[in-house]
């Protein structure tokens, strides 16, 4: 380290005395033909280079070699250190002077310059690892965010599964025990025809629950995955509807169910199966959670731009503003997990969240409001009426 | 007047809640189900059930909220429906008061088994108030602390005694760590597992050595401790 230094200081030396001396001999060369102010402004310039690149004492040195040069070789009488005239030794003392001044403020300017330089490496260092340290903690937090929303899925589905197992090993259990009563000769109680159906009932209908669910899981894994294949054709809205109505006979049969169909209203470039599910869903929904012999209101209309805009809207219990972004969440209830009142149970926490997904696929919006009055819920979407072209090449080539 | 025993079910799916009543009204049990605790608790206060079956997850009023709501205006037996994933809440709602809980999906069998156990427990005094008695293979005399199982004298320090006589006063019944730590060390030592683990380690050290061994003290995992007094 020290030898570096040295090494340093002692270029710096060499070089301030080179410099000094190749002006004194390039000076000396023009003769008579400069006079000793350009001698002198010539070596005040070699003393300011040379400060500003070896530092003060290198310029300290150059400005009494610069000095002693001016007064042996340019100062008469010449080739001698004395000086014959009295201004001479006035102009020797100023340029001594200016030399070392100029000298020491100029690497002064060096050293600031470097040591702000050192600081801005600093700074661009502290910088850089405090985004290295920033992006490891960010990906570590959202590494324990996949985490934490991995197990929260994974609860939520084996809720889900575990739910109608309970129901069926509760009512296979009942008649098993029943029959294995019967077979060992045992008096125990003896169900009746109706228990019996009964339990045979829960069982066919959890069975369907199980394989709604997981097809549900299914389709939703598909649409997350960018794999929903759409099969895009000119749609009417009619249609789509009435597809939808007559899936959903069975729930709203207790409800008066309106549709509203704006005259003249354009077809639009969807994949009408898929939108039909969707509007299944929502009335479905509409009908699950408003109470029998209440109105469900089904617009199709115009939307801004050139969108087609449906609606289905109930008088039900309506849901809360806060939830309305929640509930297209996947495995999201608003019945168990919102706390809102309903008489019908959950659903599997999936339509909405599917009903999304294709929504979105189809460059719409989904979103829910008020019924009218602020009462019961209305479920919105719109779609893109598109044109010929609007089908994405990517998911043609998918298709194809 | 009907002498039939009568249980609350507490559950938001209907489907069980329908599985439930038909199974337990076979057993002679007379039932009534309600949607969510806040259900659950008007019809608690209309009929007077004998016993509580309720699920923890729910609407309006989870059954940890009900298990609370209950306790401070009943000693009702309380059993909760938990499943896999849900032990902290389960732990919680023991805490609370619940007396037992069964595992989803469960068979009939095992609720039953359940049922009849807590309704026994409810029958019988809730604590012995003659200086001594006999609880199946126990025999105790709380005046000279003496303990006998299968006839044989086991010599118990005064914290043991103490354990073993809140296990047989509560035998059947679940009993979580905090639960038991408050009862016999005090509410400051309720996070003190260490303490139970050693002493019910000696207790059965103690007590399940006659021919053939049998288990009284049962392990809950994650939960706490069952008492069988029969072994």
């Amino acid at each position: 380290m020290l030898g570096k230094v040295f090494e340093k200081d002692f270029l710096g030396y060499l070089a301030a005395s080179l410099a000094v001396a190749f002006v004194t001999v390039v000076l000396k060369s023009f003769g008579s033909h400069v006079n000793a102010t350009t001698v002198a402004l010539s070596l005040l310039l070699t003393v300011l280079f040379v400060a500003t690149k070896w530092g003060s004492r290198t310029a300290l040195t150059a400005s009494v070699l610069a000095m002693l040069c001016f007064n042996f070789f340019f100062l008469p009488p010449f080739g001698t250190f004395t000086i014959s005239a009295p201004d001479n030794w006035i102009a020797l003392a100023a340029f001594l002077i200016v030399a070392v001044t100029a000298g020491q403020l100029s690497a002064r300017a060096r050293k600031r310059a470097e040591e702000a330089e050192r600081g801005r490496r600093k700074i661009e260092q502290l910088y850089v690892e405090l985004r290295e340290a920033f992006e490891r903690a960010s990906h570590a937090e959202a590494l324990r965010q996949s985490e934490k929303l991995k197990s929260a899925l994974l609860d939520a589905v084996t809720h889900d599964l575990r739910t109608p197992l309970t129901s069926i090993k509760a009512s296979i259990t009942t008649l098993l025990d029943e029959v294995r009563g019967r077979v060992d000769g045992e008096e125990r109680p003896i169900l009746d025809e109706d228990s019996r159906l009964e339990m045979l009932e829960v069982i066919d209908e959890e069975t369907d629950r199980l394989n709604r669910f997981i097809g549900g899981l299914i389709e939703l894994a598909r649409i997350e995955a960018g794999e929903m294949h759409l099969r895009r054709n000119w749609g009417a809205a009619d249609e789509i509807i009435s597809t939808a109505l007559t899936r959903a006979e069975q729930s709203t049969k207790n409800h008066e169910v309106t549709v509203q169909i704006e005259s003249e209203l354009p077809v639009a470039r969807v994949d009408e199966r898929a939108v039909s599910e969707v509007l299944y869903t929502l009335i479905d929904n509409a009908a699950k959670y408003s109470p029998p012999a209440t109105k469900i209101v089904i617009k199709a209309e115009r939307g801004e731009g050139a969108t087609i805009r449906m609606s289905v809207e109930d008088r039900g219990v309506g849901i809360p503003a806060e939830l309305r972004d929640r509930v297209f969440d996947k495995f999201f209830r608003a019945t168990r997990d919102g706390d809102v009142r309903a008489s019908h149970p959950s659903g599997t926490g999936l339509g909405l969240a599917i009903a999304r997904g294709i929504v979105e696929a189809h460059d719409g919006h989904i979103w829910i409001e008020s019924g009218p009055d602020g009462r019961g819920t209305r479920v919105i979407f719109t779609l893109p009426i598109g044109d010929e072209e609007a089908v994405e090449p990517q998911r043609e080539v998918a298709t194809g | 007047m009907n002498d039939k025993q009568r249980i609350l079910v507490v559950d938001d799916e209907p489907q069980l809640t329908r599985v439930l009543r038909t199974g337990l009204s076979s057993r002679g049990y007379e039932v009534r189900v309600a949607g969510d605790g806040l259900a659950g608790l008007d019809t608690f206060g209309d009929w007077q059930p004998h016993l509580v079956i309720t699920d923890l997850a729910m609407p309006n009023m989870d059954g940890l909220e009900l298990c609370r709501r209950l306790r401070a205006i009943s000693q009702v037996p309380i059993i909760v429906l938990s499943a896999k994933g849900e032990e902290k809440t389960k732990v919680e709602a023991l805490d609370l008061g619940a007396d037992d809980f069964v595992t989803k999906p469960f068979g009939i069998d095992e609720l039953l088994a359940r049922v009849r156990a807590a309704l026994r427990r409810l029958t019988k005094p809730a604590s012995p108030t003659q200086s001594s008695f006999h609880e199946g293979d126990f025999g105790v005399d709380l005046e000279s602390r003496l303990v006998k199982v299968r006839g044989s004298e086991v010599h118990l320090t005064p914290k043991e005694f103490d354990l073993l006589i809140y296990f047989l006063k509560h035998s059947g019944k679940v009993l979580t760590h905090r639960n038991l730590l408050a009862a016999i060390w005090g509410g400051n030592y309720v996070e003190q597992y260490q303490y139970l683990r050693v002493f019910v380690g000696n207790l059965r050290k103690k007590l399940e050595t006659g021919e053939p061994p049998k288990s009284y003290i049962v392990t809950e995992p994650w939960v706490g401790y069952r008492f069988l007094p029969g072994g």
